[in-house]
């Protein structure tokens, strides 16, 4: 995303491109530009042929392995099926009231919910401060902004690992605690499932700032210095100028992050499976939508209701995706998807 | 329009292509107009002596069948049923695999996915493979695997550790195993090593703890119905709870797994962490592997589950497993159950035990067994009057899953005896 961003004249305008972008790739594909020669027919069926040709194998693609899937999950999530053979039981709504009546899902929505939220609150604020503190021009600024960056481009299978055997009960971060005399501070970082869910926000905080920060970098670069000197010059402070010209101008950039962090956050899967494993997830109050449907479609051979459940999250994020762009979006998106209304 | 042409030629080459890879993979056990046989094989030994072990096997019984090519796959444990439901479903399942029985197993049966060897089974099987080891395989009167190893459970414990906390002989009750167990504490050692990451090795205390509170009726009956009605249920549940009451465990339980380095439970065991741990016969073999040297722990030993006063169970019984082969009902019939009788026969077992470091099932090579610790098990399990298949074998996937889980949440404190039962009949629903 950050490299869709060029140096424009216009701040304002150079991201609305960039958010034109992410909703390209978010899930509408561009219209194809219609053939205009129609005195000329020979042209136009070549052109055609040529948009089919282009077009096809990423339609394809899409339509194999992104609609087929979700009518198929919305199909097999009205049978009970153990996963052999064909479907034979088919018990119409049955799969979704028992969702909606399990406890344990409702306690995963409220995970998903803590880590959606959360992430938000800790990861902005301080990517923000950060990538103003990044964009002074500060020794080892450079070494700075890579080692900020790193966690982000580790492996979650690493990242996973790593943590878990460091904040196990017996490991490396209960012993600095006894070793630097804060033994009072121990604590079962993982299994505790009153505070499981803060290490697993922390630990994603930990490993996904390093995005925010450069995205906030990006967009810090791409407002005009000239905003800065005019301002400058009225008297303005560095205080004053960070509230009244660089925040509403990185405005579509957060937005942007937002979104993304968000939609991560409802995605969240690859960290809780590896720390928390197959099973434990939802005893330490760490499971999330998609360790649910694990959890109880393919671990336990419910493939019927696990597709059931794939279809519940499908539109809980879908809703949350359209919700979002729909209300805040959608004045960095106007003129992309709007087009034609404005017109 | 040649443009055209050679796109839509270059769609149907794609296509031809993407059914020929299908078309091959899917092959494999038919029979050539020579009356040559192919079969494949899955089975979860992918290192060591294990893999070695069907190797030569496979060998060994194409020599004797010169007709016959068996075409060995051997998947990591952990990715074996996926793989196996995937092929299943997509008609293009392997001609023998590993068969785990239980719920599991039904399933597989009820949509005719299973060859039925009850008429095939050979005579050395038949008479030295004992019934009980059949009976796990066993749905409607109709015999679906062929048994190759038994793995009754019982604790397995350090026999230099139990000394140095002075404790003297091995424990026969629950209040011993307790006193042993405080004995244990203040000594200073971790008595009991659990991987509860795992969820099924907490919830193993918990089936011992209905094998004893429950009949064989009821944990059979509730096999067929998924319903924890009996009150021996709640039963057990509280003899768990008060037990996981004591603080048995060792430290950091819930992050602990099983089998996987040397902070698992097994881990633990194999390097005098931890006293002792609740597991299956197969439990020495993973030990082994997870010592300093990677030699045998010296001074392991076994004893059966303690007897709780006042339950159903009758005494003596034991939870165990059995390890066997099925053969896919699609499989040529005569070579398959050929091979499956094969597996069987006593120079086979005698090796697969020297392989595996696990009871053969075959009795008659059982007496080839030397550790002490296995013949403790032997002992124990020649005498159990009844064996129970694990529960959550017993039950199935999705039955089993949840009544690990509530076990565990039990354990965390996050749930109380009550809610085994009520999530038992909550994911019943489910399936």
């Amino acid at each position: 995303m950050a490299t869709s961003v060029a140096p424009r004249p216009s701040g304002s305008s150079e991201l609305t491109g960039a958010g034109k972008d992410l909703t390209g790739a978010g899930g509408t594909t561009p219209s194809a530009p219609a053939g205009r020669g129609r005195k000329k027919p020979v042209a136009d069926v070549r052109k055609r042929v040529e948009i089919a040709l282009l077009a096809g194998p990423a339609t394809i693609m899409f339509v194999g392995f992104v609609i087929l899937p979700v009518a198929l999950a919305a199909y097999y999530g009205f049978y009970k099926w153990q996963g052999y053979g064909a479907p034979t039981d088919f018990v119409g709504l049955d799969n979704y009231k028992i969702i909606f009546t399990d406890p344990d899902f409702r306690g995963v929505l409220t995970h998903n919910a803590f880590i959606v939220i959360g992430s938000l609150l800790v990861q902005g604020p301080i990517a923000i401060i950060l990538a103003l503190l990044l964009n002074q021009r500060i020794r080892g600024r450079g070494l700075i902004r890579v080692l900020i960056f790193v966690p982000y481009v580790i492996s979650e299978v690493i990242v996973g690992t790593g943590w878990s055997l460091m904040l196990s009960t017996s490991g490396a971060v209960n012993d600095l605690l006894q070793a630097i005399g804060l033994g009072a501070l121990r604590n079962d970082w993982l299994s505790n499932p009153d505070i499981a869910i803060w290490t697993l926000l922390a630990i994603i905080s930990w490993k996904y700032i390093g995005f925010a920060v450069i995205l906030f970098l990006a967009g810090l670069q791409s407002i005009p210095e000239e905003l800065f000197e005019a301002a400058q010059l009225d008297g303005a402070g560095y205080w004053q100028i960070q509230r009244r010209i660089t925040l509403p101008l990185l405005g579509p950039t957060i937005r942007i992050w937002a979104f993304l962090s968000i939609i991560g956050s409802l995605q969240l899967f690859d960290l809780v499976y590896i720390i928390w494993g197959q099973y434990i997830a939802s005893t330490a109050g760490t499971s999330t939508m998609a360790t649910y449907m694990v959890a109880n479609g393919r671990n336990s051979g419910n493939y019927g209701y696990g597709n059931a459940v794939a279809v519940v999250i499908f539109l809980i994020s879908l809703a949350i995706a359209l919700v979002y762009q729909r209300f805040v979006l959608r004045r960095d998106t106007a003129g992309a998807l709007t087009e034609k209304a404005t017109r | 329009m040649t443009r055209k042409i050679r796109a839509t030629a270059a769609i149907a080459l794609i296509g031809a292509t993407a059914l020929l890879a299908t078309g091959c993979s899917s092959g494999g056990n038919a029979a050539d107009s020579d009356g040559k046989v192919t079969m494949t094989f899955w089975h979860n030994s992918t290192t060591g002596p294990g893999k070695a072990f069907w190797e030569k096997t496979v060998k060994d019984f194409e020599q004797d069948h010169p007709d016959v090519t068996i075409k060995i796959q051997a998947i990591q444990n952990e990715d074996l049923d996926g793989k196996l439901q995937t092929a299943l479903n997509s008609g293009s399942a392997p001609d023998v695999f590993l068969q785990r029985g239980g719920g599991k197993m039904n399933a597989m049966a009820q949509a005719g996915q299973l060859m039925d060897i009850t008429s095939s089974i050979g005579k050395t099987a038949k008479s030295e493979v004992s019934a009980g080891a059949f009976k796990g395989y066993e749905l409607d009167g109709k015999t679906y695997a062929m048994p190759v190893d038994v793995n009754p459970e019982g604790i397995w414990y350090s026999q230099d550790l139990f000394k140095q906390a002075g404790i003297e002989g091995t424990p026969t009750t629950m209040d011993e195993l307790n006193a042993d167990i405080a004995k244990l504490k203040d000594a200073g050692i971790q008595p009991v090593a659990v991987g509860a990451k795992d969820a099924w090795p907490a919830a193993h205390w918990y089936y011992n703890f209905a094998l004893r509170a429950c009949s064989e009726k009821t944990l059979n009956g509730a096999a067929k119905d998924l319903k924890f009605t009996d009150s021996c249920w709640k039963a057990a549940g509280q003899d768990t709870k008060d037990f996981f009451d004591t603080k048995p465990f060792n430290d950091g339980y819930l992050t602990t797994a099983a089998q996987q380095g040397a902070g698992s439970s097994a881990g633990l065991i194999a390097n005098h962490k931890a006293a002792m741990e609740l597991m299956g016969a197969w439990d020495p073999g993973v030990i082994s592997s997870l010592t300093p040297d990677g030699k045998p722990l010296a001074d392991l030993g076994f004893f059966p589950f303690p007897e709780v006063s006042g339950g159903k169970g009758a005494p003596g019984s034991m939870m165990g497993a059995v390890d066997g082969y099925s053969c896919s009902a699609k499989a040529p019939k005569k070579q398959c159950t050929e091979f499956l009788n094969y597996m069987t026969e006593k120079p086979v077992q005698e090796a697969y035990y020297k392989a595996f470091n696990a009871i053969p099932a075959n009795e008659s090579a059982q007496s080839v067994v030397t550790e002490p610790y296995l013949k403790t098990v032997l002992e124990a399990y020649n005498k159990a009057p009844f064996v129970s298949n694990y529960l959550d074998t017993l039950y199935g996937q999705n039955v089993g899953n949840a009544l690990n889980t509530s076990v565990v949440n039990l354990l965390a404190g996050k749930g109380d005896v009550a809610d085994i039962v009520k999530t038992v009949n909550q994911a019943a629903a489910k399936g």
